[in-house]
């Protein structure tokens, strides 16, 4: 049976529609997704009622932490105080823009989800403003996954979507301590892993401008990276209309790598 | 002169026991670098007279370089330092006396000092914490799985890890390891082999369990604070 994996809609309608029908012409009726309902997009009520009406089940996204905290990212997830400012910006939008009640579901989405061998998280286990990028150190990136008991493990927030394999992975050691004279020596063998990010939905940024999200057979635990045109003019008109900076609007148009991603990909907000 | 690194931890107000370690130390030959990790105080002894002595050395005393550990942060979260959380989980698991007990052990007037101590420090490639790079109440041990060990060397981008938290002497090499990574994206596959850098974690002990670390050659010596020599044990130099 086949599952699909959605991430990143960052309020951005034709593309959420779009996906969703790319999903269904599949049968595919079992479908989660992983956060960032709304931020950058001008029709963020409009994303969390369709996600709602059709009853998917959601993790919480950085975008949708921050908005209900009353929260800013913090400075270090911006790549340049020009990006911080029109970040800032979109997060007051969103706020003002969202209703009550579409506050308080972002406000009660859960962390991670689980299903079986299969956790469903934004960013990463340890935190929904982690990234984990596909080249990250192989061992700490097996270590996010063993760690959280999982066998593979569906995340997103990087915007680029990825099937990563880690396997016939081992780590030998050498102890002494103070009980003992006798130096020991052993071998561990890893188990095998995988972490496959979702893409994302209404912000690509894997250098095109299709929407992505992943499709995944359980019984064959084939991965595939799905690519889906939508009317990106509609959006890019609405965000003109919303106010919201027109570099927005740029960036889906050109599918802009990196335009807003921190330098330091690595570092985790300790806020 | 052979550079030395002392590491200390857990004294929890114990100045006897820091006094013997300090008179130990004067007749180790070399240059010695004294690191205090943290639980300097505790809830069992009154800790001014310790703290007092950190804060202020006696002329003959190796100065002491302290970074905080979990009582430390727990008093911190008690007393208001950390807004406003309170150190619950002591209290949940130790109860309301033991949260009395640390309170009344340390003078509010060291609170600031204490807040003022650092997380770790960062020492040529070596870290240097109480817990580990992930949280200071985080045990390392020798049966902490060599994954997680890796990872918290990996955040504080170093080579070695001293750590305290677990009380455990020990001296842990990862020596050789290997994970195959495959990564497909939009753009293709890449396949790439990586293997595990030679790293350490050294758990330290805890008050009169202390150890040696000679930087030069990577040996650590297992202490106990008032022992003469021949009973310490000898580190694996040279690996
Ligand atoms: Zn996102
Ligand atoms: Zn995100």
């Amino acid at each position: 049976m086949n599952q699909a994996v959605i991430s990143c809609l960052h309020a951005n309608l034709p593309a959420v529609e779009a996906v969703l029908k790319d999903i269904e012409l599949q049968g595919i009726t079992n479908i989660t997704c992983l956060g960032d309902l709304v931020g950058y997009g001008p029709q963020p009520n409009e994303v969390i009622e369709l996600i709602r009406d059709k009853k998917i089940p959601t993790c919480q996204g950085c975008w949708d932490e921050d908005v209900v905290d009353g929260l800013d990212a913090c400075d270090c997830s911006y790549p340049s105080q020009l990006a911080e400012k029109r970040g800032h910006f979109a997060h007051q939008w969103t706020t003002d823009k969202l209703t009550k009640e579409n506050k308080d579901y972002l406000a009660n989405l859960p962390y991670s989800i689980r299903k079986d061998k299969c956790l469903f998280v934004h960013g990463s286990p340890n935190s929904q403003h982690e990234y984990l990028l596909p080249d990250m150190d192989a061992f700490a990136a097996l270590e996010r996954v063993e760690n959280a008991r999982a066998e593979i493990l569906f995340c997103g927030h990087t915007h680029q979507p990825y099937i990563r394999e880690l396997a016939d992975g081992s780590i030998a050691v050498k102890i002494k301590n103070a009980a003992s004279k006798d130096i020991q020596e052993k071998e561990i063998q890893l188990p095998m892993r995988r972490i496959v990010n979702a893409g994302s939905v209404g912000e690509p940024r894997h250098g095109g401008t299709k929407a992505t999200y992943v499709v995944h057979n359980e019984v064959t635990n084939e991965v595939k990276i799905r690519e889906v045109e939508y009317d990106l003019e509609l959006t890019c008109k609405a965000i003109i209309d919303a106010g919201l900076p027109p570099i927005f609007a740029w960036r889906l148009k050109n599918g802009f790598e990196f335009a807003e991603q921190a330098e330091d990909a690595s570092h985790v907000c300790e806020r | 002169m052979i550079e030395r690194w002392a590491l200390v931890s857990g004294l929890k107000g114990d100045l006897d026991t820091y006094e013997l370690i300090q008179k130990d130390l004067k007749k180790t030959p070399g240059n010695i670098t004294l690191f205090v990790l943290g639980d300097m105080i505790g809830p069992e002894k009154n800790c001014n007279r310790l703290l007092h002595r950190l804060i202020n050395p006696k002329s003959n005393d190796l100065q002491p370089w302290c970074i905080y550990g979990w009582w430390e942060e727990q008093i911190l979260l008690e007393s208001g330092y950390r807004g406003d959380q309170r150190a619950e989980a002591l209290r949940i698991n130790k109860g309301e006396e033991v949260v009395k007990s640390l309170t009344n052990a340390v003078d509010k007037s060291f609170l600031d000092w204490i807040a003022a101590l650092q997380f770790g420090f960062v020492e040529l490639d070596c870290g240097l914490i109480h817990g580990s790079s992930k949280d200071v109440g985080e045990n390392l041990t020798l049966d902490t799985p060599p994954l997680t060990l890796l990872d918290r060397l990996t955040r504080l981008q170093v080579n070695r890890l001293f750590t305290a938290r677990s009380k455990q002497q020990f001296h842990l090499e990862l020596t050789e390891g290997i994970v195959n990574s495959e990564v497909e994206d939009l753009n293709g596959n890449r396949k790439k082999e990586q293997k595990v850098p030679q790293k350490a974690v050294i758990g330290i002990g805890s008050g009169k369990n202390y150890t040696l670390y000679d930087v030069g050659t990577d040996n650590t010596q297992f202490l106990q604070a008032g022992y003469k020599s021949e009973k310490r044990i000898m580190g694996f130099g040279g690996l």
